[in-house]
């Protein structure tokens, strides 16, 4: 497989503290990708830093060899959609209306409507999402689940080889984790996007990833499989909690251990 | 943006009606009603006042009300915040404090408008400056840093302002309170003409960033990872409001909530789509202020109020609505 996303020597400084690396990181073209880690670990720093949202402080990123520097806004969001966990409590829209809005970095400034590959990539985030109905709805009004849905779909239009989320099932119940984490798994299997994805849930990240990356204070703690990562020396090292390990295999499933 | 919306384009071709008609039945209007049929005629006085006197006030206040509520949506959805807007942020009384310091040291005339003008630009881009150095943060703008900055820029200007006046004789001083209220009564095209240009290109400008703009409405965060520069889109939309705003103050004074009051009522009738908004803003803007103007040349004619007055009656309690509303949770 070949690297799509890598970061050489990455540190992001403030106020004088180093809150990320330096890290070396290659997200292989077509893999899911999972940024596991304690609060304040630089999880988010680091899903701002590959997007371009942030400028490392040292170190270098690079999109298929060709560094962040030489590409503009547009360039990197053609080629990398991100899909925040903050968003605006209000935000005055319909839903169609900010799928649309993905495909911004597609339209020419001189342009003056959505051409039709606009409102065809917009249909087709709809369909895949699986909320063409809500099409006509303001977003405010919707659920939390379905806003989260919206947001992916917009990302989806923005037809970028790399989707990079920030705790995409975040308040979501179990049904709409579920149908967040299959929609995930459909665009890695069927649409070959390269996902990066930084969560707290341990168990999405193991059923999920291909990799995972162990992120603490900054630093790369490990960085392997499911199966290396999800075990419970690594994981007690990581959150400074005890774990048990409940089912095995290549993509291990654990729960708290209380000790009762 | 969505793919057939029917409502903002009818509304907006509404507004444009009224703008028409507000432009045709404004300057009948006065201390002296002129009928439409003398006009035609060409009877002299009725024509003298209606094509001297009152069709370019009517022009100007046109123009002016569109620069008003159209920087004020562009002041909105940049701060994200709804009581953003040219007289609340002191970007007015940034451009009035540049305004009065030329008047005060060119002897008080109107007649060096490149002067003053050129100094109500600086004043208003000083503001800004000042505002933005103040409250912007990565997502939206706190109301309450963002009205302290705006209070707090505009105290110092009005001190400013009010020292110059105690330094200048009485005549100079008389000239430049009246200037302060806000007020539109100029004779001839002159400062129409020269109103035109920034106000078009300061309008033109915000529609065409209708894009970023709307993208600005979900996040700062949103619009950038879609690809939006917003060092970029901060420095266009200022720099197109503030040079509007400038040029306005240059002639007509502060007059303020405008751009509050317009913009809001907007969003109800035509939608959030800047594509539609900013037009609205234009034709809704200027017919606004041109029928305030109206109610002040006649509520208390023969004298005539400054507009300003009247726009800031309305637009206190408004703002104050505005405030409680929000504070409400809507």
């Amino acid at each position: 497989m070949t690297t799509l996303l890598s970061a050489r020597n990455l540190e992001w400084r403030a106020g004088g503290r180093t809150i990320l690396g330096p890290l070396n990181l290659d997200v292989l073209q077509g893999e899911c990708l999972a940024v596991v880690g304690p609060n304040g670990a630089g999880k988010t720093t680091l899903l701002r830093c590959l997007t371009g949202l942030l400028r490392p402080s040292r170190g270098e990123l690079l999109f298929a060899g060709r560094s962040f520097a030489t590409l503009s806004r547009r360039e990197l969001a053609r080629r990398i959609a991100y899909v925040p966990q903050i968003r605006p409590e209000r935000v005055p829209l319909k839903v169609e209306e900010v799928v649309m809005l993905g495909r911004y970095p597609h339209l020419s400034p001189l342009q003056i409507a959505p051409r039709s590959s606009d409102f065809a990539a917009v249909e087709e985030a709809l369909a895949v999402v699986g909320i063409a109905p809500l099409r006509a709805r303001p977003i405010d009004e919707l659920s939390g689940g379905e806003r989260q849905a919206v947001y992916i779909a917009a990302a989806l239009a923005q037809e970028s080889e790399v989707l990079v989320l920030d705790e995409p099932t975040i308040h979501l119940d179990a049904r709409h984790q579920h149908d967040l984490a299959s929609l995930l798994l459909r665009l890695k299997q069927s649409a070959e996007r390269t996902i990066v994805l930084a969560t707290h849930d341990l168990n999405l990240s193991s059923l999920l990833g291909d990799r995972l990356l162990a992120l603490a204070a900054g630093r790369a703690l490990a960085l392997g499989r499911p199966a290396e990562i999800v075990r419970s020396e690594v994981l007690e090292q990581l959150f400074q909690a005890r774990f048990e390990v409940v089912r095995g295999g290549e993509r291990p499933v654990t729960v708290l251990d209380l000790g009762a | 943006m969505s793919s057939s919306p029917v409502r903002p384009r009818i509304a907006l071709l509404l507004l444009f009606g009224l703008w028409l008609a507000t432009l045709i039945v404004a300057p009948l209007v006065g201390s002296q009603p002129v009928s439409l049929a003398d006009v035609a005629r060409g009877e002299p006085s009725a024509a003298s006042i209606f094509w001297q006197i009152r069709l370019p006030r009517v022009l100007l206040a046109l123009l002016g009300g569109a620069a008003l509520a159209v920087s004020g949506l562009g002041f909105q959805t940049l701060f994200r915040n709804p009581i953003a807007e040219p007289y609340t942020l002191g970007i007015s009384s940034g451009a009035a404090l540049g305004a009065v310091l030329a008047l005060r040291f060119q002897g008080g005339a109107m007649l060096g408008l490149p002067l003053v003008a050129l100094a109500s630009f600086a004043g208003a881009l000083a503001a800004v400056s000042l505002i933005v150095g103040l409250a912007l943060r990565r997502e939206g703008v706190e109301t309450s840093t963002l009205l302290l900055a705006g209070v707090a820029v505009s105290l110092s200007c009005s001190a400013i302002i009010l020292f110059l006046q105690y330094l200048a004789d009485s005549t100079q001083t008389f000239r430049m309170v009246r200037w302060m209220m806000g007020g539109l009564s100029v004779v001839g095209y002159a400062e129409v003409l020269w109103l035109l240009p920034w106000v078009l290109g300061g309008a033109a400008l915000l529609l065409a960033l209708r894009w970023e703009l709307n993208l600005l409405l979900t996040g700062e965060e949103m619009a950038a990872s879609r690809g939006v520069d917003l060092g970029r889109l901060r420095l266009k939309v200022l720099l197109a409001t503030s040079l509007m705003i400038g040029a306005l103050v240059a002639i007509a004074g502060p007059i303020g909530f405008v751009g509050l009051i317009v913009p809001h009522m907007l969003r109800r009738l035509v939608g959030h789509d800047h594509l539609f908004l900013a037009p609205a803003c234009f034709f809704a803007g200027g017919a606004f202020l041109t029928l305030c103007d109206a109610a002040a040349r006649t509520l208390m004619a023969p004298a005539e109020l400054p507009v300003g007055i009247l726009t800031a009656l309305l637009g206190g309690p408004f703002f104050l609505w505005l405030l409680v509303w929000r504070k409400s949770g809507q």
